[in-house]
């Protein structure tokens, strides 16, 4: 493509965020091309050298705020009409609940996460302290009751529950990155929702 | 590489190119070469973040009758500068010891 059908492109990709970081981008992609010509490339060439613009999207909303997105998506273009702003007024019942579980829906998918990752950890701690402290708490029992056997049994117990939920606790630590990943491209998505033609999540 | 550890150390080199002289973004693409190969794209979000962060500065100056964008590195980053060398003599310093004798087989 040339300059000119590369930076209208991009444009057009970029239209619904925020003025401000669209120009930005444009002037950066626009100065990045320039140079590539000053170089000896041809301008072919110089937007070829630019990469994919599914990759390029991709990068440019990465840095911006979700809120930036979002402020962008909602603000009125133009001046509302009275009829208009009595319409808003009167149907924030619904426009505003539904904004609201959108952002409870969002907000769920977070805790959700963390929140599976907290129970395992939970689960998994509990039965180490539990299953030590019954099966020693047993053993003592039966030692004073005078049943060997049982004491030993429960000695037993307490020694596997040890084994067993230490082994899990160790595999358990790999969660939380793998958690965090999925946050952030849980992110990426729906910031991607902003872009028009998709931004490549 | 550790993907996580090379964003980081994709924001020292960006960094570390102004760190003697202002540079703009093709200039910088071309010292990082050698080190790491970035693509504009790649290097976009790095500058916005770099930004944001004020570890550098942007400002505007004429050349061959356009605008381009320069970078100048803050007191900020500079020391962020200062902190990963801290970091990596550290490092360096284990690795040393891990391949003391020679490589690792």
């Amino acid at each position: 493509m040339t300059k000119t059908q590369f930076m209208a492109a991009l444009g057009a990709r970029l239209s619904r965020l925020p003025s401000e970081d669209v120009a930005k981008t444009l002037e950066y992609y626009g100065e990045m091309i320039d140079d590539r010509m000053e170089e000896g490339l041809s301008e072919l060439e110089a937007v070829a050298a630019m990469g994919e613009m599914d990759e390029i999207v991709k990068n440019a909303i990465a840095e911006m705020p979700l809120v930036h997105l979002v402020v962008e998506r909602i603000k009125p273009k133009r001046a509302l009409r009275v009829f208009e702003i009595v319409l808003l007024v009167l149907g924030s019942p619904i426009w505003l609940s539904i904004a609201i579980s959108l952002f409870a829906v969002f907000l769920s998918v977070y805790i959700s996460l963390w929140a599976v990752l907290v129970s395992l950890y939970a689960a998994v701690f509990g039965g180490l302290v539990g299953g030590v402290v019954g099966g020693l708490g047993g053993a003592v029992l039966f030692v004073i009751k005078g049943s060997m056997p049982s004491a030993i049994l429960m000695l037993g117990g307490a020694f596997c529950c040890f084994g067993l939920f230490t082994v899990l606790g160790i595999y358990l630590n790999k969660l939380p990155v793998w958690v965090v990943h999925l946050s952030k491209r849980f992110l990426r998505f729906v910031k991607s929702l902003f872009v028009r033609g998709g931004g490549a999540a | 590489m550790d993907i996580q550890l090379k964003r980081g150390l994709l924001d020292v080199c960006v960094l570390a190119t102004i760190r003697d002289e202002d540079s703009y973004g093709y200039q910088m693409i071309k010292d990082m070469k050698p080190f790491v190969e970035i693509s504009e794209s790649t290097l976009y979000p790095i500058l916005r973040r770099l930004e944001s962060a004020e570890l550098l500065a942007v400002y505007t100056q004429e050349h061959n009758g356009r605008l381009r964008k320069y970078y100048h590195i803050t007191e900020a980053g500079r020391a962020r500068l200062v902190a990963f060398a801290e970091e990596w003599r550290e490092i360096n310093s284990i690795y040393q010891f891990v391949t003391r004798g020679g490589e690792v087989k």
